[in-house]
């Protein structure tokens, strides 16, 4: 009697575990032969019904974004696109689930820094843009070239932007100083930050973002981060750049030291007056001007020995490879990045458009007079940031230990070398 | 446990009457154990035990969420061992657990003595404490955000009361991580304080009043009858808090993101990170068998250790 349970228990114990690792091997193999899937949409290049997958923030986000689909029926009665939605966060954990499934909805949204992990699963689009006879040229450049992986379109942009500096008219007009033109230089930039910083306040706020550490580091010695595509951090020229980032907080007092982990920081403190500039993307202009109590400008960012120079990012809509109807998904990608709709999103004071012809309607919106010179300046001197295949952690990296070098705990050059060793070559 | 080896075995009843009436009876009582254990069993298998599987073998892969997957065999675990950033991870848990958890039990058992039966409002007081566990965990972070920052409360408080700079509690490698450990045990202690207010309320006031009779201070009362009868209950807070705090996530996550650096970076983030942010779900379930591996040698550590200083013969 006594030996029985146990040896029933034993025999549990034994078949469950053979159980649970068989289950397990067959999920491995389950998963590793994926591609059989089929694409959710059907149909010929005039007739589909097709889904799009998008980041969405909110119901009001919903409904603007769904407009947007809207407008493929309109152009193309045969064409319907239904709107999938996922906040900002998990859609990139989500589509990369999907486009590695071969599951995925024929039209995905990217952008320009994400790109280069996700491109190999996209399909490239320049074919079709020139059977449909959509032009390179009624789009910003830089951002055009943000949407391309080895020199193919993957993307059309909706939106772009340069990298420009924010300033608190109010606290330039109360110490003295003129408001900064295009062409001003880095010495001026940091007299009138000097100046700023008394009494609390500072001139500038800095944060470790990717964006924009590599604008301030291209526009005072114009090195990228990458360099034949490989990830170039150690590169003396863009240690340089990084370290004088990094004097604006260390040395000149310029700006506040930053907290870790908050990206909130730079905008918060720069909204509530704290800080009287911040770079920042005209994404966020419209949207900052709402919430701040005093009369906002802005400028591009200041030049270094050889001018002005930073980045633009931006993003746009793409077509996956297990997509069985492309032509109509394209289709559908230039009603969706048309005119109108384009159009309509500027006017709400949405993202700065990438088709040129939609700007008006957004720097009406705007309302800031030097709002067309400055982006149209800041948006020549710019360039795409071409990012590496593992961008997120390069950026994450970033984050950590530019705070870290930011607030002086660790050299400059240590930080970059760390984020170096870390995330490899970059793919 | 204890008593199962003192208790003496019920003689047993007549043979044969007893077999031939039994047996069904039992085995009628198996099938409804079966029938009722079947969706929490299932539920274990399915939830837990399965995924737990899954995650040991996606550990021997390099494997993407996106892209294709090759079989490595360990190499994950040998490059987590070898990587200095998933070793200080790894030190960084242990620091939280070993500030957090002594913290957290001194203060909640010290409040409890406190809150005694012989305080006025002592309801009050319990719900008070109990607050911050009740509050959503994002939401309290947020606050405490607003504090640490420069800029923040403490920050412009002490600037204007004395002139001076608070640290920059969220941006400096040395404070970042006591800021975390004084949150946290802000916000958690009020669990363990329910725990422990109920065993000091089992402790008969009778034995309390006959040693205080026999000349017993307060700190012998303490030591030698209360401690004793609520050993139980400091051994399951204890318990639990250890394993929860070896999981934090939430309070790192929102207030630094695990910074400046990867000073507050723990293990959990670490395969948060790997898995949702980077999509290296090989890395990230290596890392997680690491830390359920740590979890399980020092949770029976604790109940091997038990059995010398628990009391559960009351």
């Amino acid at each position: 009697m006594r030996e029985t349970p146990a040896r029933a228990r034993r025999w549990a114990l034994k078949t469950s575990l053979a159980a649970l690792s068989a289950l397990a091997l067959t999920a491995v193999a389950a998963c590793g032969g994926g591609n059989g899937g089929s694409s959710a949409s059907s149909g010929s290049a005039d007739k589909a019904d097709l889904t799009w997958q998008f980041w969405i923030g909110g119901t009001a986000d919903q409904a603007a974004w769904q407009k947007v689909a809207d407008q493929a029926h309109t152009d193309h009665s045969g064409i319907t696109v239904k709107l999938q939605g996922t906040d900002w966060n998990n859609y990139w954990s989500k589509i990369g689930t999907l486009l590695a499934s071969g599951k995925a909805p024929c039209i995905i949204g990217m952008q320009s820094l994400r790109l280069a992990s996700y491109a190999n699963a996209m399909l490239p689009l320049d074919d079709l843009m020139k059977k449909y006879g959509l032009k390179a040229e009624d789009f910003d450049k830089p951002i055009m070239d943000g949407l391309k992986v080895d020199g193919k379109q993957i993307a059309i942009p909706y939106d772009s932007g340069p990298m420009v500096i924010f300033y608190n008219k109010d606290l330039f007009k109360a110490a003295g100083i003129p408001d900064p033109k295009p062409g001003w230089t880095m010495d001026e930039f940091k007299a009138a930050a000097k100046k700023l910083t008394a009494a609390g306040k500072t001139g500038l706020v800095t944060s470790p973002g990717d964006l924009s550490v590599a604008s301030w580091v291209r526009t005072q010695t114009g090195a990228e981060p990458l360099a034949d595509g490989k990830l170039n951090l150690t590169d003396p020229k863009f240690e340089d750049g990084f370290k004088g980032y990094t004097d604006f907080v260390r040395t000149d007092k310029i700006a506040p030291q930053v907290p870790a982990g908050n990206s909130d920081f730079e905008t918060t403190q720069f909204v509530s007056g704290k800080s009287a500039m911040q770079l920042n993307g005209p994404w966020s202009l419209i949207d900052t001007m709402g919430k701040v109590k005093f009369k906002l400008g802005i400028a591009p960012i200041p030049a270094g020995p050889d001018g002005s120079k930073t980045y633009t990012a931006g993003s746009g809509f793409g077509i996956s490879r297990s997509c069985k109807t492309p032509d109509a998904a394209f289709q559908a990608i230039q009603s969706m990045t048309g005119e109108k709709p384009l159009t309509t999103l500027a006017a709400a004071g949405r993202a700065y458009p990438a088709r040129t012809a939609a700007h008006p309607a957004w720097f009406t919106a705007a309302k800031i007079p030097e709002a067309k010179e400055v982006i149209d300046y800041a948006s020549e001197n710019s360039v795409a940031l071409v990012t590496s295949k593992n961008w997120v952690q390069v950026a994450d990296l970033l984050g950590r230990f530019g705070t870290q070098a930011l607030n002086g705990e660790i050299p400059p050059d240590q930080a970059l070398k760390t984020i170096q060793d870390q995330a490899g070559a970059g793919s | 446990m204890a008593t199962e080896t003192t208790t003496v075995a019920p003689p047993r009843p007549p043979k044969p009457a007893t077999r031939a009436g039994r047996r069904p009876a039992l085995r009628r009582d198996g099938r409804y154990a079966g029938i009722f254990l079947t969706p929490s069993v299932g539920g274990l298998l399915l939830f837990t035990l399965f995924p737990t599987a899954m995650a040991l073998a996606i550990s021997l892969f390099d494997w993407p969420v996106f892209g294709a997957r090759t079989f490595l065999g360990l190499d994950n675990y040998t490059h987590l061992l070898h990587d200095p950033v998933f070793r200080r991870v790894v030190l960084n848990t242990v620091l939280f657990v070993v500030l957090y958890v002594p913290l957290n039990v001194v203060v909640s058992l010290g409040l409890a003595t406190w809150v005694g039966p012989k305080i006025k409002g002592r309801q009050a007081f319990r719900v008070l404490f109990f607050i911050p566990v009740m509050t959503p965990m994002v939401a309290n972070v947020m606050v405490w955000r607003l504090m640490f920052q420069p800029g923040g409360l403490i920050d412009s408080g002490l600037q204007s009361w004395f002139g001076i700079n608070a640290p920059n509690f969220l941006g400096s490698s040395t404070w970042a991580m006591p800021a975390i450990v004084a949150m946290s045990v802000w916000q958690g202690f009020g669990y363990n304080f329910l725990v422990f207010s109920a065993a000091l309320d089992q402790v008969p006031q009778s034995q309390l009043e006959s040693a205080q009779i026999d000349g017993a201070g307060p700190l012998q009362r303490f030591r030698y009858v209360t401690w004793p009868m609520i050993t139980p209950a400091i051994f399951f807070a204890t318990t639990m808090t250890l394993i929860t705090s070896f999981q934090v996530f939430a309070q790192p996550f929102i207030l630094t993101q695990g910074g400046p650096g990867v000073s507050t970076q723990t293990i959990v983030m670490y395969v948060y990170n790997q898995g949702w942010q980077f999509l290296t779900m090989g890395l990230a379930s290596a890392a997680g068998w690491v830390l359920f591996v740590i979890i399980m040698a020092i949770t029976a550590i604790q109940f091997v250790g038990q059995r010398k200083w628990v009391h559960y013969d009351v």
